[in-house]
């Protein structure tokens, strides 16, 4: 069963790349290089170091953003789950968060935050946050009432119900939270590069286009799927590990 | 469950291909045009020349980009037919058959200090802010860092003159390079706090048309009378900036534009003559030699410029008919 899955991955790989390499030799466009003249440039930024240098200044926002995020949208999350007044505050703000055109909002945080990592960061947290926090609150409201009452009649104080029985839980889903909300984050990180001021990857992919090194451009874009794919892969397989039976929606499936 | 699939699928293969038939009757004969910007004060010119080509018989229709480089793939794709900007890596790296066939204005920038700087030497070693890598005020630190024999310090990237005016009017920027009408903005708003450093006469293109060759030899007769056009108005804008206010049709896209704009408009061309950002014939042989010259020692072309054929970049024929006239 296992051969079976990884060949329909190989498989599938296969007709994607064999495609954009047929597209590439018709050209569809003068702009689209083919697949391998794409490698070759990957092959090239990795060896000579570019890609690295890059992905050092890319991840700065993405790391700092989505460990603010986790933080701060688990913190306000359970306490929104735990109770409906602050919930009632609380969760219109992220819902407004996560539906707003962020691209439409980057000249406002311009204006307010400048140009520099913080206009980044904050780009980062919009993308993770609203996920993580909805998530969490949700799950936390979800816990079997059943599991709660029963913790009350062995008489547990409320920190006990939290710490022992509510989030335990809802773990499950809050790291599906997390999860989704380091994927958005990956977004906003580009995002933000694209449309503040270009710097690590997202310099590579204007500069390549800028200097028409459309095989560049591709390698840097393609480098990033690859990237948040692996990424994505390893959080999966963490969470599998740690909520063995617990399995909901995952991508690689 | 078959059914389901079948009633999903038709209007999945439908729709597209109605869209497609839709828009390919209906853009067959109008030239679509790229611009690498929303209209502004800058295009007014361009749109003058386009109501008089319009009533020549040219059928257009525009579409603003949001920077040069989308303008320069919609060309390069074939989903545009002419567009706006300098594609010179795009023309020697990629193997499509573009053409420049007009110069619209010269790389006419100026390096911006506050008062700490008086002259470029100054700047050796100095951190500087341009538009973007690889783009024009990028090749103009280029440049200079190869005529004076300097280098400059950390270089930082900010999109729009306007933008690097505010950046620097804040204090978040000691140096930049921006362009003739923000160069005269800083000079009389802020003259006192600022300096514009004495620089050497540039005469390349900052924004030239261009298109693929193939689609310029079998639309010969729509790109003459487009290309008569510009000729035409830009000599007369050269005789008299203020003929662009007096043309501009108050329901086109540069009459729409805000009152403060349109009442700017013979100042911002008067201050653009003077400056010569507009060449009267085009370009023409002269510009492109000086665009080989330019863009080689930029390092966006890449070879002696003595050795590139000015033929391979530009196509002469409907300016020099328009100059013949």
């Amino acid at each position: 069963m296992m051969n079976r899955s990884l060949l329909l991955k190989l498989l599938s790989a296969f007709i994607v790349f064999g495609t954009w390499e047929i597209a590439g030799r018709i050209p569809v466009s003068y702009a689209f290089p083919t697949f391998i003249e794409s490698m070759k440039a990957l092959f090239d930024m990795t060896v000579d170091g570019r890609l690295f240098a890059a992905y050092g200044e890319t991840l700065k926002p993405l790391v700092i953003g989505v460990i603010i995020s986790a933080i701060v949208g688990i913190a306000v999350g359970l306490w929104s789950g735990l109770n409906e007044w602050f919930d009632w505050l609380f969760s219109p703000i992220f819902i407004v968060m996560q539906a707003a055109p962020l691209a439409a909002l980057i000249p406002l945080l311009v204006m307010i935050y400048g140009i520099g990592l913080t206009s980044k960061i904050f780009v980062v947290c919009i993308m993770a946050m609203p996920v993580i926090v909805l998530n969490t609150a949700g799950a936390v409201r979800n816990t079997p009432s059943s599991l709660t009452e029963m913790g009350r009649s062995f008489q547990a104080s409320n920190w006990e119900v939290i710490l022992k029985i509510i989030i335990p839980a809802a773990s499950p889903v809050i790291f599906s939270g997390l999860r989704l909300g380091v994927s958005a984050g990956f977004i906003g990180a580009i995002l933000s590069e694209l449309k503040i001021t270009p710097t690590g990857v997202g310099d590579i992919i204007t500069y390549s286009r800028s200097i028409a090194d459309y095989a560049s451009m591709y390698a840097a874009i393609f480098s990033i799927i690859v990237l948040a794919v692996l990424f994505l892969n390893v959080l999966e397989k963490i969470e599998r590990f740690l909520f063995e039976g617990n399995n909901r929606g995952y991508a690689s499936d | 469950m078959q059914r389901f699939i079948k009633r999903l699928t038709a209007p999945l293969v439908a729709i597209p291909l109605l869209f497609g038939l839709s828009t390919s009757t209906v853009f067959a004969d109008k030239i679509r045009i790229a611009l690498a910007e929303t209209p502004s004060d800058e295009l007014a010119a361009f749109f003058v020349a386009l109501d008089r080509a319009k009533a020549n018989g040219l059928d257009y229709e525009w579409t603003a980009f949001s920077d040069e480089e989308l303008a320069i793939q919609a060309v390069l794709s074939g989903q545009m037919d002419i567009g706006f900007g300098t594609p010179y890596s795009a023309m020697q790296r990629s193997k499509a058959p573009l053409r420049i066939i007009f110069q619209l204005s010269k790389l006419k920038f100026f390096p911006v200090t506050n008062k700490k700087y008086s002259k470029l030497e100054d700047l050796a070693g100095e951190p500087i802010l341009l538009h973007s890598r690889g783009g024009g005020t990028d090749s103009i630190a280029n440049v200079i860092e190869d005529k004076m024999g300097f280098k400059f310090g950390k270089r930082s990237y900010v999109p729009g003159s306007s933008n690097r005016v505010v950046a620097l009017i804040a204090g978040q920027a000691d140096a930049t390079i921006i362009d003739l009408s923000n160069k005269n903005k800083v000079v009389r708003q802020q003259g006192d706090k600022f300096n514009v450093l004495p620089m050497f006469d540039v005469e390349a293109s900052d924004e030239a048309l261009f298109a693929n060759l193939d689609w310029i030899q079998s639309n010969e007769e729509d790109v003459q009378i487009f290309v008569n056009a510009l000729l035409s108005t830009w000599q007369d804008m050269n005789e008299d900036p203020t003929i662009i206010s007096k043309e501009t049709n108050p329901d086109g896209p540069i009459g729409q534009l805000p009152k403060e704009i349109l009442d700017e408009l013979d100042g911002f061309y008067t201050d653009a003559i003077a400056g010569g950002l507009y060449d009267a014939n085009g370009g023409g042989r002269k510009g492109a030699q000086a665009d080989m010259e330019w863009y080689s020692q930029a390092g966006q072309l890449e070879g002696d410029p003595a050795s590139l054929n000015v033929e391979d970049f530009w196509y002469m024929a409907p300016l020099d008919a328009a100059m013949a006239k």
